[in-house]
């Protein structure tokens, strides 16, 4: 029959039926909502973590024993890395190692005036501010003749700059630190602002931030690291560069194969990524029988209205409709009512992520294919679950349905 | 002579009910002639009701076959039953059978749309015919803000929306009062007579039976009678 005219009926339908249709409605408006919402926020997470991750950088690699196979492995004074494995790396490796670092660094009490507080110092090679995501905003970072020439030089947070010297900008004043006992003066070379993350609120600490040449917090110290930092130089595979550093370093210094192991950002970026969506598939699972569960309810409420508009059925089939007829006049009806309720879920999905999203901060990807899919298959839905009554209302016999009490 | 339009020839209709056997119309024959106008009568139970939804199209005969226009009905599938109901006869029921909650325009419409004519079209023709049974000023009522001889009027202007040349009506006024059943059937010789139609009625009103031609008399599901009326004779005067 004609497609607008079925449209139209069902409508009216609806209409005259408002609370029922709602109703009908409610368990496709919860389900379309969750899926909706869920992706979203899945969505949303997963791009707000990969940002946090390309702020390390994705070509960042640490490379340390492996812990984690072997708890309790004994580690020899050998297996700690030492300045000359740095440098044996930095010759081996010359083009794909773009930055090392021993990752040692030191916390310190410390008196400006009668000001009194907490730094934790992080050693770093020249040029980090190049392969991790820093925002300098006075003076500069740490340099390559700095780590060489072993200065005292430091680079503190914005934070604790104001809290220290009252200033964001306290470049060329100094700042007493304690390095393995003895208090040095450092001088402040640079100031930088931390970028607001999901995971600072995570790593916040009573102390304020800075970073020196890891030469300097050493102190007479030689280097006895545990964990090697490092940057992988662009076009490098990650896993492949690192795997062979791991490798370089049991046979330089002698120890067993699978001793030392490597972890990259981009690893630990696949992992979280496939946790998020494990997670998100998962309670989209349960959403989509939310779904079913709202599909059996409108082919109950369609039972319900065919077998109350028995004797309209009837009545239309006396008068010349057909079979088909009968039968796409319910569809469209079901289809409808699905329909709609998938297009209020997917509106009240999208809000309920906008709020989510705006409480944790982060921003919010609604993707439109998920909107287009999430309508179209409440509307399949709605279809699924309308043939059943459809077919019943079709195959009514019309003179039985005309005697329809 | 004018043509026949419908001839029955050995149609049985038998009721299962359980165990039971209900013979509802045994061995009718019958033939109507074009622009005739019946008047079926028997006491209830009889099988006149049954007659009706076989001549309409609403119901199958157990056994015999029926020709509408010569064409053999008893082959046709469901769903060419549903186009000679839409097309070719209108039927008008004891209990007016108007779809609630819609307008009688709308109700009026409704066999257009399964014939599948533009909208334009059929709004022009669904407020002709209520025009012509005197319901100008209801369009737009719902069934259950007329009387019962508007209902039936709307009724019958909606059994006369694609032009059938069949009328059939199960005691059109067996609801109605007698100045409303006098409309009504005024209404079916106008048809009969200036429009040409064949108008099939049951009744069990002598007074309503003599506004047609011929009176065919039911019992017990067989004919016991078929005589013409008084106003044959006139009009053969
Ligand atoms: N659906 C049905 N099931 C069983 N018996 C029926 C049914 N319809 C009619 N009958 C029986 O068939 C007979 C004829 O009924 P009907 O044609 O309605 O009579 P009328 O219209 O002359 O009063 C009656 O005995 C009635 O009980
Ligand atoms: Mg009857």
């Amino acid at each position: 029959m004609l497609f607008l005219e079925n449209i139209k009926l069902a409508l009216t339908s609806i209409r005259s039926n408002k609370m029922r249709s709602f109703l009908t409605m409610l368990g496709i408006i919860i389900g379309i909502s969750s899926v909706i919402a869920i992706t979203s926020i899945g969505d949303s997470a997963k791009a707000t973590v990969s940002k946090e991750f390309e702020s390390f950088g994705k070509n960042n690699v640490m490379i340390y024993p492996n812990w984690r196979e072997n708890p309790d492995m004994t580690i020899s004074p050998n297996a700690a890395f030492s300045q000359e494995d740095i440098d044996a790396l930095s010759v081996r490796f010359e083009k794909e190692l773009a930055y090392i670092d021993p990752s040692n660094n030191i916390q310190s009490e410390t008196t400006v005036g009668r000001v009194k507080g907490k730094w934790a110092v992080q050693g770093v090679a020249g040029d980090y501010d190049k392969f991790k995501n820093m925002n300098i905003i006075h003076g500069r970072m740490i340099s390559n003749s700095d780590l060489k020439g072993k200065r005292d030089y430091v680079v503190i947070e914005k934070t604790g700059a104001k809290f220290f010297f009252n200033t964001e900008n306290p470049v060329g004043r100094t700042l007493n630190l304690n390095v393995n006992g003895n208090m040095r003066e450092f001088v402040i070379i640079g100031v930088y602002a931390e970028e607001k993350s999901l995971f600072s609120g995570l790593m916040s600490t009573s102390a304020y931030a800075a970073y020196s040449p890891y030469t300097s917090i050493q102190g007479d110290l030689e280097i006895n690291a545990s964990m090697l930092n490092i940057y992988i130089g662009d076009g490098y595979d990650i896993k492949q560069t690192s795997d062979a550093m791991v490798n370089y370093l049991e046979k330089i210094k002698g120890i067993e194969k699978g001793f030392y192991t490597s972890d990259s950002v981009e690893s630990q970026q696949g992992t979280v990524d496939q946790i998020l969506g494990t997670l998100s598939l998962a309670i989209g699972a349960i959403a989509g029988i939310s779904l079913i569960v709202g599909g059996i309810g409108i082919m109950n409420i369609m039972l319900v209205s065919v077998t109350e508009r028995t004797r309209e059925i009837g009545i239309r089939k006396a008068l010349g409709a057909r079979t088909n007829d009968i039968l796409v006049q319910f569809l469209i009806e079901s289809m409808i009512i699905s329909a709609i309720g998938g297009v209020i879920g997917t509106a009240l999905g999208a809000g309920i992520a906008v709020i989510g999203m705006s409480i944790a901060g982060a921003e919010l990807v609604i993707s439109p294919l998920v909107v287009l899919f999430a309508v179209l298959f409440s509307a399949m839905v709605g279809m699924f679950f309308g043939i059943y009554p459809a077919r019943k209302a079709a195959k009514l016999d019309p003179i039985e349905a005309l005697r329809y009490e | 002579m004018s043509k026949e339009i419908i001839r029955l020839e050995n149609i049985y209709k038998t009721y299962k009910n359980g165990t039971i056997n209900v013979e509802a119309l045994k061995d009718i024959n019958l033939t109507i002639k074009e622009g005739e106008f019946v008047a079926i009568m028997g006491v209830s139970g009889s099988g006149k009701s049954t007659l009706m939804n076989i001549l309409g199209c609403l119901d199958r005969p157990t056994g015999g076959n029926y020709y509408i226009e010569g064409v053999d009905v008893s082959e046709k599938t469901d769903d060419q039953l549903s186009q000679v109901r839409n097309k070719n006869v209108g039927f008008i029921f004891q209990s007016f059978n108007l779809i609630p909650r819609t307008t009688a325009l709308k109700n009026v419409e409704l066999p257009m749309v399964y014939a599948k004519i533009p909208k334009e079209e059929r709004r022009c023709r669904a407020i002709e015919l209520l025009n012509g049974v005197g319901l100008g000023d209801r369009y737009h009522h719902m069934p259950n803000e007329l009387s019962g001889g508007q209902k039936q009027r709307v009724a019958i202007a909606r059994a006369l929306t694609n032009k059938p040349p069949i009328i059939l009506a199960d005691e059109p006024t067996g609801n109605l009062d007698s100045k409303s059943s006098i409309e009504i059937m005024e209404i079916f010789r106008k048809l009969n007579k200036e429009d040409k139609n064949t108008v099939i009625i049951v009744t069990h009103e002598h007074d309503i039976a003599k506004y047609t031609d011929r009176i065919i008399t039911f019992f017990d599901g067989e004919i016991t009678s078929d005589k013409e009326t008084e106003n044959m004779k006139q009009e053969a005067l």
